[in-house]
């Protein structure tokens, strides 16, 4: 086991290292001026953009900037902006908030998506099961835009202006886990949809199997045929798509992120390749494939535990 | 057995998701104080603060906020003294200034006119890579500090400046300039303290850039982290001598989105926003009565036509015709809802010197555009170019439709990623059509709105991008900018706009408005010609 995980790790490096050669080359490769597109509408002074590309590397061919970067990243230091802010202090405090959203969303997910769908499955053909269909598809057909605008700005605004009480803060982090709460359910919207119709499908189908049968003939209580036996073999997909999801949830969190003001990594992305922030642009997509490698890692070793069969060595 | 283990990682796993959403708790500090403070929305500054280098509106609201100018404009759109106790001129080139008495710095110290001659010299010296370094280029001795790309200044100061006693200096201008006491308002002019340098190196340091020193109505309560911190907070600072506002903090919140601020500003959770969301613009009025402001603001929006890069727009009636082609209040008022209007002027309706209906070719008339177009034989196709960001692609797509319609002619938009972009393929002859461009001056003079963009000499080094030269209009801004008064020198500038609509090197199309609002915490708030709060006049219901 420790040997299947260090070398899946080792695989990760040349991994790591292709992503930031690429990111760098595609954002080197976009067209315009970084330095002088900062002055929008003005002509960017001649002598402040020439000493600013010198003090960047920009005019070294480039092989010579993409050295000057990973050279520098061995020895911690990822660069600054054109701002002279330090990379890593930016990407540290982003992520913080990232992950913060991308986590409590994930376990939203998790909760709300299974527990749906088990209650679903379970009254499979009954009103409670149509009714739990019929939501999901519209939780699924809502663009996030429009959830996260219509949530804000009833659960948000009118609703405060019409109790003068704050239940959900709009925007910002300044009120801890409390502000991740709506942002977080948005996020996990179709999430929480497209969880419940797996975990549906999927105990429907294990509940037929034979050993259930078996199991229910055999007496066994119906919580422990359906907790132990049913659950359990339904789950691997359910780990499978959650594992792809954390990803997809911390990358894919922009309009998340601008609804609601949170400074994560998905805003900061998004305008790092509007503004040509090279550093900060290969530092995000690296920390991002990261996690889709650990995540896939642990998705992996998630199968050993829920499937005995499953052998790593 | 194994099942447990799995609950057991699940279980980790929820923790580990709390723990973190602990954490996140911790690393927000300081807004808790927000619920006194007076809050307003900002975007992101671009760069951290300095004055030479604080170009943009967001970073120069806040700077605004942490000092005290020279001079102030009233409401009456005329220049008034703030820190300066005088501006003196004989010749409007040796201009001699001296502070009143009584500033301090936040730290302490005592303001004092080096102060001043300090920090123009840094912000003029190319070594220092300054944003606002051109600002400083009328000031003799300014070419000193500026050899160009590859080569070292000889000396670190500007002949022309001049530090006469404490709180005295003189500054000497290489050729006289009547609007230059109107500069004196904007962001580049405010001094830097003894502090903010770095002894060994002579650069202002990466500390003063986060927390600012200055001698303004409001001090920095910490280091401003620029990318991480959603807030930037300030306090009254006690010493102020002037006017001062009724309140004791002052917040910055920073907002991406428009949208989510005009929802906090509803919701109470912010209190000022300088620019609506254009979605709320026509239901703020009803909502908000006295908390909206609409004003002028001081950019206008052209479209230009290129005379290096091409000569086919060289007939005026063919650039008349255009310009008579585009409806232009249609397109303020329904592409733009209303946040922008209609321009009938190259000077702006913020400033003195702006004259409305002074542009004939700006009315809108179809029949006359086609005839017109006809006889001066315009082609059959025209390119448009326009960067498409900031919301650009609609209006833009609103005056291909009205040139088609109306001329009978096909346009083809080309769209480019950026501004810059459009002025690198001008440069390089790569694209010839016609061209989106904006300009927002630097300071509130009808000067501003001429030189830096029709000028001859701006061509190369400023914003003339269509390549418009003429010796009669480069001639009249000289003799405005020598002129005796300010009435005698908005005559001038006057008659060199009245070459501009004569020639329509560019067809001004629209003016921005200012569309802000505050909400029920705070009354007073007055928004002045450089688009900033007035703090002195806010006050905070309690």
């Amino acid at each position: 086991m420790g040997r299947y995980i260090l070398r899946r790790l080792l695989q990760a490096i040349p991994v790591l290292l292709g992503a930031t050669l690429l990111i760098y080359a595609i954002v080197f490769a976009l067209p315009g001026d970084p330095i002088a597109s900062m002055y929008g509408d003005k002509r960017a002074p001649e002598n402040v953009v020439n000493a600013m590309r010198e003090q960047y590397h920009l005019n070294d061919p480039f092989i010579v900037q993409y050295w000057h970067y990973i050279s520098g990243a061995f020895q911690g230091n990822f660069g600054r902006t054109f701002a002279g802010v330090e990379v890593s202090s930016i990407i540290a405090s982003k992520f913080q908030v990232t992950l913060n959203l991308a986590f409590t969303a994930l376990v939203m997910e998790a909760v709300i998506g299974v527990g749906l769908g088990l209650y679903a499955a379970l009254r499979r053909g009954r009103a409670q099961d149509t009714m739990v269909l019929a939501s999901t598809l519209v939780l699924i057909s809502v663009p996030t835009l429009v959830t996260g605008f219509v949530l804000q700005l009833l659960l948000g605004v009118k609703l405060k202006q019409s109790t003068g009480i704050e239940f959900f803060p709009i925007s910002g982090v300044a009120d801890g886990l409390h502000s991740y709460l709506l942002p977080a359910f948005v996020l996990a919207g179709t999430s929480i949809a497209y969880l419940t119709r797996l975990t549906r499908t999927s105990l429907a189908e294990t509940l037929r199997a034979d050993y259930i049968r078996t199991a229910v003939a055999k007496g066994m209580p119906r919580r422990r045929v359906v907790g132990r036996h049913a659950l359990r073999n339904a789950l691997i997909p359910l780990v499978t798509y959650l594992g792809a999801d954390l990803g997809t949830l911390m990358g894919g969190a922009v309009i998340t992120e601008t609804i609601f003001n949170l400074p994560g990594i998905g805003q900061e992305l998004f305008r790092s390749v509007y503004e040509r922030q090279q550093p900060v642009v290969v530092g995000i997509v690296t920390l991002l494939v990261l996690v889709y490698i650990l995540a896939n890692l642990i998705v992996d070793l998630l199968y050993a535990v829920l499937d005995p069969r499953i052998r790593y060595e | 057995m194994r099942v447990i283990k799995g609950a057991k990682l699940v279980a980790g796993t929820t923790l580990l998701a709390l723990a973190l959403a602990a954490c996140g708790n911790a690393t927000s500090t300081g807004e808790a104080s927000g619920a006194e403070a007076v809050r307003m929305k900002i975007g992101e500054p671009q760069k951290l603060f300095s004055p030479g280098d604080t170009v943009e509106s967001e970073g120069a609201e806040v700077m605004a906020a942490v000092f005290a100018p020279l001079v102030k404009y009233n409401d009456d759109k005329e220049v008034v003294n703030h820190v300066a106790d005088s501006i003196k001129t004989s010749d409007n080139k040796v201009w001699t200034i001296k502070i009143k008495e009584g500033y301090k710095w936040h730290n302490g110290e005592p303001l004092i006119a080096q102060n001043y001659v300090d920090a123009w010299n840094y912000a003029a010296n190319q070594e220092n890579a300054q944003s606002a370094n051109y600002f400083f280029g009328r000031v003799q001795g300014y070419a000193d500090l500026n050899p160009g790309e590859g080569k070292t200044p000889s000396t670190k100061e500007m002949s022309g400046l001049k530090a006469v006693d404490e709180t005295t200096f003189r500054v000497t201008l290489s050729q006289p300039f009547s609007q230059f006491g109107t500069m004196l308002g904007y962001t580049a002019f405010y001094p830097l303290p003894k502090a903010a340098f770095d002894e060994g190196t002579g650069k202002i340091t990466d500390a003063y850039m986060k927390k600012p020193i200055g001698q303004g109505l409001f001090k920095m309560d910490a280091p401003y982290n620029k990318g991480t911190d959603q807030t930037i907070n300030l306090s009254l600072f006690k010493d102020f001598p002037g006017d001062k506002p009724k309140f004791e903090k002052l917040q910055f919140k920073v907002y991406t989105s428009a949208e989510t601020a005009w929802n906090d500003l509803q919701a109470g959770s912010v209190d000022i926003q300088e620019q609506l969301p254009p979605a709320a613009i026509s239901t703020a009025k009803a909502e908000l009565g006295e908390r909206y402001i609409d004003q002028a603001d001081a950019a206008i929006g052209y479209i230009g036509f290129p005379t290096i890069a091409s000569r086919a727009y060289d007939d005026i009636r063919l650039r008349r015709a255009i310009s008579m082609a585009i409806d232009r209040k249609t397109i303020t008022e329904t592409v733009f809802s209303g946040t922008r209007a209609p321009a009938d002027d190259f000077l702006n309706p913020l400033l003195d010197g702006y004259r409305p209906g002074a542009c004939k070719a700006c009315v809108y008339d179809p029949d006359a555009a086609r005839k017109l177009y006809a006889e001066a034989n315009g082609p059959k196709t025209l390119e448009l170019g326009s960067n498409m960001d900031n919301g650009h692609k609609e209006w833009i797509e609103a005056v291909a439709n009205n040139l088609r319609s109306n001329l009978g002619i096909t346009v083809n938009v080309t769209p480019f990623e950026k501004f810059q972009q459009i002025l690198d393929e001008l440069d390089a002859k790569k694209y010839t059509g016609m061209f989106r461009s904006g300009w927002l001056i630097d300071y509130p003079s009808p000067e501003n709105y001429l030189t830096p963009v029709f000028s001859t000499g701006a061509i190369k080094d400023g914003s003339n991008y269509t390549g418009y030269s003429n010796p009669e209009f480069d001639e009249l801004l000289v003799k405005g900018d020598t002129a005796a008064t300010m009435e005698e020198s908005l005559k001038y500038y006057q008659k060199a706009d009245d070459l501009l609509l004569r020639d329509l090197p560019m067809i001004p199309i629209f003016y921005y408005r200012m569309n802000a609002a505050f909400s029920e915490n705070v009354r007073g708030v007055k928004i002045n010609l450089l688009n900033q709060v007035e703090w002195a006049q806010v006050e905070k219901v309690v």
